[in-house]
């Protein structure tokens, strides 16, 4: 890619921000790059596109509609008051917040200055188009000691139409000891063909609680890229699912830091690329302090003509003593020529540390499959249920509307033969 | 209801079955017997579809329909049933969930409405009952983690729900202990018909005290090399496999 086209589509996909401190920050990421050795972004700049100023049409309902849920909806990156469920400023406790970014900035203008934008903006260069395009997003702020995990808080990203980027950006912050229980949605029209460049920031304080189930289901071509930041602080936990239900081209970039003591994280994906499609789960885990554990469990499906990527980092600092680390990664290749590429990435610093990983790439075993035929399964149905199987581990304690739906998409969609 | 004629049948180029032929009228129980490695499982395996043994000489009749033309799935809704030697576990997939699915897609292959949930469960009930098979277990992923015995109880457990016309026990007293054996054996009488037939492998005469055969056939070599009635088990439990080796070399 030309370095003026580059800085053409920039100008377009910025709105005219262009990107912050464009010299010394993160170039454009290619090939070469270890991070992007299966993942070719050239294809998303080689499109023109625009943030709109104003937000296109919503869809027509709302994702998970029996689900009792606060709603915040954003449209092409701005916030659609109009399909949102939010409770009054007046019936929640002191300091408590659900709303946009727009709005909890200028009621919380002390704590906005610290948000800042977040671990991938100064490493990765779509993470700094990102920021220095930012658009509105959920703000979530949970004061110390406060429950609100009683109802969710569902979040809703949408693209609305082709030649559109969107460049959303999320902040949640759970003060110490508090608890919160946050979804994460994403969908896009079928006409959409531009692209999400998604920031969340997280922070989850000393003994806090969150969690965080993250659903990708667009019916567009668009790409999608989103930069999770997570950071935790002593004795705090994190439970993330991840479930890539339907997308066209996507990378998901998460990072996970244990900043304190006695953190657990414990984070599940699953994914499937069908014909034509691609899929990128990148994850990074950081065990900086001690006595940390952490547990991943990420799944993928792949079927002809489906790329999939996933690599899992750990990383354990020197002191970083006592560290438990879990991660496993499973992939089945539904068909010839599917692809999966999986690499486990471990940096151990410290010496008493447990740490483990796995990773398979296989087919479905031919034993399982004859076996349920026997009892009078088609072979499409044998799949199917080993297919369902194969996803309800990752799935495992995600809410069970999550299950059902992420289930369901891919059941059809994949609907191996 | 299962005519077998000269039946070949070979894997990686080994000839496994070489002119093996039985015959099963409706209700009848039979017992197979013979050496380690002689073809018992190959035989099952071939009559529940399995597509690694290559067919390259004989028929399998069964209701008067040619079996080989009929795939695994088929046979099944067919009415075949094998009560597997080494049943496979399926992690993830419960037990109840791979019942409902096997019943019904058999009934909407035979374009039967699916089993209405409460007959299902009541059928579910009484089958277990019937081998005695812990509720626990029902509730458990497909044989993940059962013992050999627990495998074969819940073997016989899924041949009283699916209610086949020909059911192959493929050593289903292996691994069974002294009161599983009876409470086993008890179920598979009790679900004895004149419509249902048993083709029962076995090393072991014990079993067939409980399930008394109306014929033994020794399969040796690939083949049926001899058949009689139940004092056949009796005389093999007793001299071994060499005298049939022997009067076969004269
Ligand atoms: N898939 C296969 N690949 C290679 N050889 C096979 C295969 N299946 C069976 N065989 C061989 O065929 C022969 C018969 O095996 P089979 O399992 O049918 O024996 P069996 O009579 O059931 O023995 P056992 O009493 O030990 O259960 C054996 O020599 C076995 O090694
Ligand atoms: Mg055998």
């Amino acid at each position: 890619m030309k370095a003026e086209k580059l800085a053409e589509w920039v100008e377009h996909a910025s709105g005219g921000q262009g990107l912050a401190q464009s010299d010394q920050g993160p170039r454009f990421p290619t090939t070469r790059d270890e991070r992007w050795r299966y993942t070719r972004a050239g294809a998303i700049v080689g499109r023109p596109m625009r943030p709109v100023a104003t937000a296109g049409q919503a869809p027509d309902s709302r994702p998970l509609p029996c689900l009792d849920a606060w709603r915040l909806v954003f449209v092409d990156g701005h916030f659609d008051s109009a399909n949102s469920t939010l409770p009054d400023a007046g019936d929640l406790a002191e300091g408590v917040f659900i709303g946009p970014v727009s709005e909890g900035s200028k009621r919380f203008p002390e704590q906005a200055s610290q948000w800042g934008h977040g671990h991938f903006s100064k490493t990765e260069w779509f993470a700094a188009l990102q920021s220095s395009s930012a658009q509105d997003g959920a703000c979530i702020l949970v004061p110390a000691h406060l429950d609100l995990s009683s109802r969710p808080i569902l979040i809703e990203h949408h693209l609305s139409g082709p030649g559109i980027v969107s460049h959303p950006r999320n902040i949640l912050h759970i003060q110490q000891g508090a608890k919160a229980e946050i979804l994460l949605w994403t969908s896009s029209d079928a006409h959409a063909d531009g692209l999400v460049n998604l920031a969340l920031d997280a922070r989850v304080e000393a003994d806090a609680e969150l969690k965080l189930e993250y659903v990708q289901d667009e019916q567009g071509r668009n790409a999608h890229i989103s930069h999770l930041a997570i950071t935790q602080l002593e004795g705090s936990r994190l439970d993330m699912h991840t479930a890539t239900a339907r997308a066209h081209w996507l990378r998901n970039d998460v990072r996970i830091e244990q900043a304190g003591e006695r953190g657990v994280s414990n984070f599940n994906g699953c994914f499937a690329a069908a014909e034509d499609e691609f899929v990128d789960h990148h994850t990074h885990v950081d065990h900086a302090q001690p006595d940390g554990r952490s547990a991943e469990l990420y799944k993928g499906l792949a079927l002809a003509g489906g790329k999939a990527v996933f690599n899992g980092k750990i990383v354990v600092h020197p002191n970083a003593q006592r560290i438990e680390a879990f991660q496993k990664n499973s992939n089945i290749l539904l068909e010839r020529g599917s692809t999966v590429y999986a690499k486990p990435e471990l940096e151990i610093y410290a010496d008493d540390v447990r740490c483990s990983h796995g990773c398979t790439t296989g087919q479905f075993d031919e034993d399982a499959l004859f076996y349920l035929r026997s009892r009078g399964l088609t072979r499409p149905a044998a799949k199917r249920l080993l297919t369902q199987a194969f996803l309800s581990e990752a799935l495992n304690g995600a809410r069970a509307e999550v299950q059902a739906h992420v289930e369901a998409v891919m059941l059809t969609r994949i609907n191996p033969a | 209801m299962l005519k077998i004629k000269n039946l070949h049948a070979r894997v990686e180029g080994q000839e496994i079955l070489c002119g093996l032929s039985l015959e099963m009228g409706s209700g009848e129980v039979h017992a197979i017997m013979g050496p380690n490695g002689s073809g018992k499982s190959t035989l099952a395996s071939i009559l529940a579809g399995r597509d690694t043994y290559e067919i390259t000489e004989g028929s399998i009749e069964f209701m008067g329909v040619d079996l080989l033309a009929l795939d695994a799935t088929e046979r099944a809704v067919a009415g075949v049933f094998i009560a597997f030697q080494y049943p496979v576990e399926i992690p993830g997939v419960s037990n109840m969930n791979f019942l409902r699915t096997s019943i019904n897609s058999i009934r909407d292959q035979k374009g039967e409405e699916p089993m209405p949930a409460k007959d299902f469960l009541a059928k579910v009930k009484q089958c277990a009952k019937l081998v005695e098979l812990d509720g626990k277990l029902r509730d458990r992923s497909v044989n993940e983690g059962f013992s050999g015995g627990e495998k074969k109880r819940n073997e016989v457990f899924q041949l009283a729900m699916l209610e086949p016309l020909l059911a192959v026990l493929d050593e289903t007293d292996s691994g069974l202990d002294i009161d599983a054996l009876r409470i086993v054996s008890s179920g598979v009488n009790a679900l004895r018909s004149a419509e249902r037939s048993f083709l029962i492998i076995t090393h072991y005469q014990r079993l067939l005290d409980h399930i008394v055969p109306d014929r033994v056939h020794v399969l040796a070599g690939g083949r049926i090399v001899r058949s009689g009635d139940k004092s056949l088990a009796l005389e093999l439990e007793d001299k071994g496999y060499d005298w049939i080796n022997e009067e076969l070399a004269q």
